[in-house]
């Protein structure tokens, strides 16, 4: 154990005495004047002449930090990196993110004012001071009141200490050596836990979310978006043209789409109905006119349909003696091609869709002109 | 100058200790407790918290397993036990940081000797909150959803939801009181660390009063620290219940969108906190002798807040009544109604009774003083808050705009079951800090005995 | 000991020129202005006197001794509700004015019929008179009383005080809320807040704390207050910290609130507020009623610094103000008004209350001399 002792501690009854004593040690000039009680004693603070705690300066920039920051944070989720509308209102409503704002701030402020206090300002824990191994030290967590004089170099004159304690009013005095600093679970090593868990969760933060974004674009998550085929709207050097997308070769027919009934409606006249009559294509000739001509012809085909009042133009009426003469193959072209202010109607209906009109159409001008014979029972 | 007045004897307050107190005689008498065993009664005591705690445990495990389905929840009444035991025992906690921190603004040295137990109560009675919103969603192993942490589904939580204000604002007050209680507390332990002779106990008291030892300059930042901590837990009671509260004012329910319910919850909290405290203090001074640091004049001086509060409630309700007929809403006028009548009538009348009535005893000194009627008043207030929420809760979601949605609440065993199971939290870790830490903060009380102080600073203008 | 301001000639001078201005107003601006500002500045006038009368009362009822020094600042500053009365007596003329409750349109309106006898104009003045009179009453109790204590020494009054002040304490809670409700908010009786009350409140007890404030660092220019230290100063800078605080929160709560439930007939008052030229208004209040009292008082320092607190409170009276002009004034119309009127009344109203308030700083003893525990309220440390 080294000769040098560190400091020198003197027992003091009453806090009066204390007091009494302290501007006597100071003025003997003979190290720091550092004073343990079991409770802080109002006024030591000017007498030890010690400055004032930077505490609240920190507490308030603290604050100010997690209000920006909390606030921000909220802001940059709501309306920035995935706004959604909820109850109605915008997306960056500030009033919402203030209840958070404020909480956080008193997090960040307490944390400061709590953890800054222990960790930074007083540097605890430490546990190798010592005073905690001295015999006064359950006085001191008790009921006295200690002064000490702390070595500030090597030239430290303890008896002079010891005498000057004595002078002061000390009743006890204890001599105690050199601080030896425990290399685990001080302050420091604290904080620097606490810095890395920090900086940690930062890193990690950013990073998850940089990679949530950015992992699915990067190669090879992406190949399967990469395909060596032709996307729609996409560009291709193999045409001329540089499009992908070309109009189809001239002459290019779509399935179903042959061009039929094409020349003047005399020369559809040879066309012949493929269909058969059966009830199936009378059905589906029964739902194609309802839904494309009914709004025009009528119901029974006679040219006064729904529309015919507000439209103002004069539909065919398909009973009339000229349409009940026409062969089927002109009732086709007129489908086909439209005549007059009637449209073409090709582009509604498929071919086969088209000639069960046509049988339709047959029946029921057969419908409003029935014959004595029709009522006869054909043979199935 | 002028000739001094004699101050009459009335106008004078009571001392704050009884009898000769020392800053040795208060060491020995008040940390004899955490080195000594427990008498029989504290384990009949603990015996019972305990059961009522594995109750509660086994009827929160019958919840995770069927589903909230097993509680009595239901169309239109989707909130009941589960937000009222959250906001009974979240306002509990409010009295606790209301005599640390508020009443050491104010420099009221009366709380230095019941600061130290309400902090305490504080920690346990938001422990029991907690419980509520993890347990009460449907997936509660999904519950750090609520968090906002960067994930694969690139989602993020709704920071305009009044139930995430919640998490943060329960989450910041938890962390907040336990820093507070714990830092109050290091001194002390570095107490019962110099004063131990056993090994063991020396070792975890040591780490945990991180080598303590007084210093005056340790001591300046120390109370520096406490007087902010102080001030930014001051804000924090305010915000924490208003916070509350705004899960319910948000809202369009009739009865809920009140604006007053922000102020009026914070004084309610405070009214019930007040209750349980006085409850627990009056047990805690006979079993444990402190009768001489506990004093009469603490428990008088706590009724009068009691007394403030249920002032403060009468004048909201009286505004709630007054709202509700001056709006001319005939929604809220139904809600409203439905508070003094129908189904639940006996509810609201028993809240009124339990919290306006009743504690209008207190006007008079002899009720304060009386062990007799300030329990009698502080339970009739517990079960009074506790319904206090039920009214709101059930009574406005049970019957709302739409007639053919309304339909009566019936509870389950399974509610009452973690009711009761919250309550054995509670008084078993009440029970075990009364054994295992000061449950007065030496410190701070041999800080303001007769004589603490250097005289030309005194104690005694500290007012 | 102290000189006698009352008869300043530029005051009497001001208040003449202000007494101009609003008679021309009601001859030449329109009755709804002249009465929006005759409403504006009784309910300032009454919100003071009662904020101040609170903080004694308030005193009393905690017992508290560090302010026994300074208790006869609010104790004088409360004698402002003397004036108020012929003020509000005269208010009632705008009853048929500015409040539609009071008119007979409102048999129309379903909401405003329902409670038509609770806005009539003979309920509405039979509570304002009911309200005044028990205000004087608490007036002539715990003012009076003190002030008579300064003779007779007998601490029977400090008994008297303490037993009366829970009973004031009602009796505010049902004014204030009275003046919110039936004056303030009564100029749009379809909109309720039962939040109001407190909001009204928190104003007007930062305005008594602001004046007092003011009157005792006034007093101490003349070296009349010894014995009031830093200490003193400071918990008066702290009250008006946290209740800078508090009113925010009030204000926001009940903004918020609306905002978020955006009920048709609530958040009416706020779009009003928010439309136009409103808005500058609405932003410039949350300005100066909390972001710069609050970071100004923040730190410790600060709240015992008697520049600070005097350039503070004079601010936070002008915030008062500018809280009522902003509750009061919408219901003239969509643009804010400010023109000669307002100045005038201005004049005239600040030059009364400033040779009141001067007047009554000449009542009584500068302390509660008869007070037992001046002593120790003059031995307060912090």
């Amino acid at each position: 154990m080294s000769e040098t002792s560190f400091s020198v501690l003197g027992i003091f009854d009453t806090p009066n005495s204390l007091m009494a004593a302290i501007p006597k040690l100071r003025a003997t000039k003979l190290g720091t004047v550092e004073a343990y009680t079991p409770y802080p004693i109002h006024g030591i603070d000017d007498a030890l002449g010690l400055r004032k705690s930077p505490l609240g300066g920190m507490v308030l920039v603290m604050g100010i930090l997690g209000a920006l920051t909390a606030f921000g944070f909220e802001y940059w989720i709501s309306a920035v990196d995935y706004p959604i509308i909820t109850g109605g209102k915008a997306a960056g409503s500030w009033e919402a993110f203030i209840p958070i704002m404020f909480e956080v701030t008193v997090l960040f402020a307490t944390f400061t004012a709590g953890l800054g206090m222990l960790l930074l300002l007083n540097k605890l824990p430490f546990f190798g001071h010592p005073v905690l191994s001295a015999k006064a030290i359950t006085s001191i967590t008790r009921d006295r009141y200690v002064l000490a004089l702390e070595a500030e170099s090597e030239a430290f004159d303890s008896q002079a200490a010891v005498a000057a304690l004595q002078a002061a009013g000390a009743t006890d005095i204890e001599v105690l050596p050199a601080p030896d600093r425990s290399p685990f679970l001080t302050s420091d090593y604290i904080l620097r836990t606490l810095g890395g868990i920090f900086v940690a969760c930062l890193v990690a933060g950013l990073g998850i979310f940089t990679l949530t974004k950015w992992f699915p674009l990067l190669r090879p998550m992406v190949n399967m978006q990469d395909q060596p085929r032709l996307n729609a709207q996409k560009p291709s050097s193999f045409f001329k043209d540089g499009h992908g997308m070309q109009r189809p070769v001239a002459g290019t027919v779509a399935r179903g789409h042959l061009p039929t009934a094409t020349g003047k409606q005399e020369e559809a006249a040879s066309l012949v109905n493929p269909l058969p009559r059966t009830k199936e294509v009378f059905e589906v000739g029964r739902k194609a006119y309802h839904n494309r001509c009914e709004v025009c012809h009528g119901a029974i085909g006679n040219g006064v349909g729904s529309l015919t009042a507000a439209y103002g133009g004069k539909p065919a009426n398909l009973q009339a003696q000229q349409f009940r003469d026409y062969p089927d193959g002109k009732i086709y072209w007129a489908i086909v091609n439209g005549k007059n202010a009637m449209p073409s109607h090709a582009a509604d209906l498929t071919d086969a869709q088209r000639w069960s009109v046509v049988h339709y159409v047959r029946a029921l001008q057969r419908a409003q002109n029935a014959k004595d014979e029709d009522l006869k029972v054909v043979a199935p | 100058m002028r000739p001094d007045i004699a101050i009459p004897e009335g106008l004078l307050e009571p001392a704050l200790t009884v009898g000769t107190v020392t800053p040795g005689s208060l060491d020995d008498q008040v940390l004899a407790f955490p080195e000594t065993l427990p008498p029989r009664q504290w384990y009949i005591g603990i015996t019972i918290t305990l059961s009522a705690l594995f109750i509660g445990l086994g009827f929160i495990g019958y919840t995770f397993y069927k589903g909230i389905g097993a509680w009595g929840n239901s169309s239109p009444v989707f909130w009941a036990f589960d937000i009222i035991n959250f906001v009974f025992w979240v306002g509990i906690g409010h009295a606790g940081t209301l005599i640390s921190a508020i009443l050491f603004l104010f420099r009221k040295r009366w709380r230095n000797a019941i600061a130290r137990f309400a902090e305490a109560m504080t920690i346990f009675a938001v422990i029991c909150a907690v419980i509520f919103p993890l347990i009460h969603v449907g997936r509660p192993w999904v519950a750090f959803w609520l968090f906002p942490y960067p994930n694969q589904r690139a989602l993020w939580t709704n920071f305009r939801s009044p139930l995430l204000w919640d998490v943060f604002a329960v989450n910041t007050y938890f962390s907040v009181s336990l820093m507070f209680w714990y830092l109050g507390l290091i001194p002390d332990i570095a107490s019962m660390r110099d004063r131990t002779k056993s090994k063991l106990r020396k070792t975890i008291y040591t780490v945990l009063a991180v080598g303590w030892r007084g210093a005056a300059t340790h001591w300046q930042h120390y109370e520096k620290a406490y007087l902010l901590l102080a001030g930014l837990a001051t804000g924090l009671v305010l915000s924490v219940h208003s916070v509350v509260s705004f899960d319910f004012a948000t809202s369009v329910v009739p009865g809920w969108h009140m604006t007053i319910f922000p102020p009026y919850f914070v004084a309610g909290a405070i009214f019930a906190g007040f209750s349980m405290v006085v409850m627990v203090l009056v047990v805690v001074r006979e079993t444990m002798q402190l009768k001489n640091l506990i004093t009469m004049r603490h428990l008088d001086v706590m009724n009068k807040v009691i007394l403030a509060m249920s002032c403060i409630m009468g004048y909201s309700y009286m505004m709630e009544g007054f709202t509700a007929w001056y709006s001319m809403n005939e929604y809220l006028h139904h809600g409203f109604m439905n508070i003094i009548t129908g189904t639940y009538g006996w509810a609201g009348w028993l809240t009124i009774s339990c919290n306006i009535f009743i504690p209008q005893i207190l006007w008079f000194k002899k009720a304060r003083t009386s062990y007799f009627w300030m329990i009698f008043v502080a339970i009739g207030v517990t079960i009074g808050m506790w319904f206090e929420r039920f009214v709101i809760i059930v009574i406005s979601l049970h019957q709302d705009y739409l007639p053919s949605a309304w339909r009566v609440y019936v509870p389950t065993m399974t509610d009452f079951g973690i009711l009761l199971g919250t309550f054995g939290i509670f008084f078993t870790l009440v029970l075990l800090f009364a054994r295992v830490l000061p449950v007065i903060a030496t410190t701070e009380v041999k800080a303001i005995l007769p004589g603490a102080q250097p005289s030309h600073h005194g104690d005694d203008h500290h007012v | 000991m102290s000189q006698n301001p009352k008869k300043s000639p530029l005051l009497l001078g001001a208040m003449g020129l202000g007494a101009l201005g609003v008679l021309g107003t009601y001859v030449a601006a329109g009755h709804e202005r002249f009465w929006a500002n005759w409403v504006l500045w009784f309910v300032l006038i009454f919100t003071l006197g009662l904020g101040s009368l609170f903080i004694v009362a308030l005193e009393h009822l905690v017992s508290a001794r560090w302010s026994v020094p300074v208790r006869r600042i609010p104790e004088r500053l409360a004698t402002l509700l003397l004036p108020a009365v012929p003020v509000g007596l005269i208010a009632l003329f705008a009853l048929p004015v500015l409040y539609p409750g009071t008119r007979p349109e409102a048999a129309h309106n379903h909401i405003l019929a329902g409670k038509a006898f609770w806005l009539s104009i003979p309920f509405f003045s039979v509570r304002t008179a009911i309200a005044m009179v028990l205000v004087l009453i608490g007036l002539a109790i715990l003012v009076g009383g003190s002030l008579k204590q300064d003779q007779t020494k007998d601490p029977a009054f400090n008994f008297k005080a303490r037993k009366f002040a829970p009973a004031y304490m009602a009796i505010f809670a049902l004014v204030i809320t009275l003046i919110a409700f039936d004056w303030i908010s009564g100029l749009t009786p379809e909109w309720y807040s039962d939040i109001f009350g407190v909001y009204i409140f928190a104003g007007a007890f930062l305005s008594g704390l602001a004046a007092t404030v003011l009157c005792l660092l006034y007093l101490q220019d003349q070296d009349r207050l010894g014995g009031v230290k830093g200490d003193h100063l400071f918990n008066l800078g702290g009250f008006l910290f946290a209740f800078t605080v508090f009113w925010s929160y009030i204000g926001f709560a009940q903004y918020m609130l609306m905002w978020y439930a955006n009920m048709p007939d609530e958040v009416i008052y706020y779009k009003v507020r928010l439309a136009g030229s409103w808005r500058a208004i609405t932003i410039t209040l949350a300005l100066v009623h909390f972001i710069l009292p609050f970071f100004a008082l923040v730190t410790r320092a600060a709240k015992k610094d008697p520049k600070r607190l005097r350039r503070v409170a004079y601010l936070m009276l002008g915030a008062h103000l500018l809280d009522l002009y902003w509750l009061i004034f919408p219901v003239l119309g969509a643009k804010p008004l400010f023109s000669w009127p307002e100045l005038s009344f201005a004049l005239f109203f600040i030059g009364g209350i400033t040779i009141w308030v001067r007047g009554a700083m000449e009542k009584g003893e500068d302390m509660p001399v008869g007070d037992p525990f001046l002593r120790e309220g003059l031995e307060f440390r912090l």
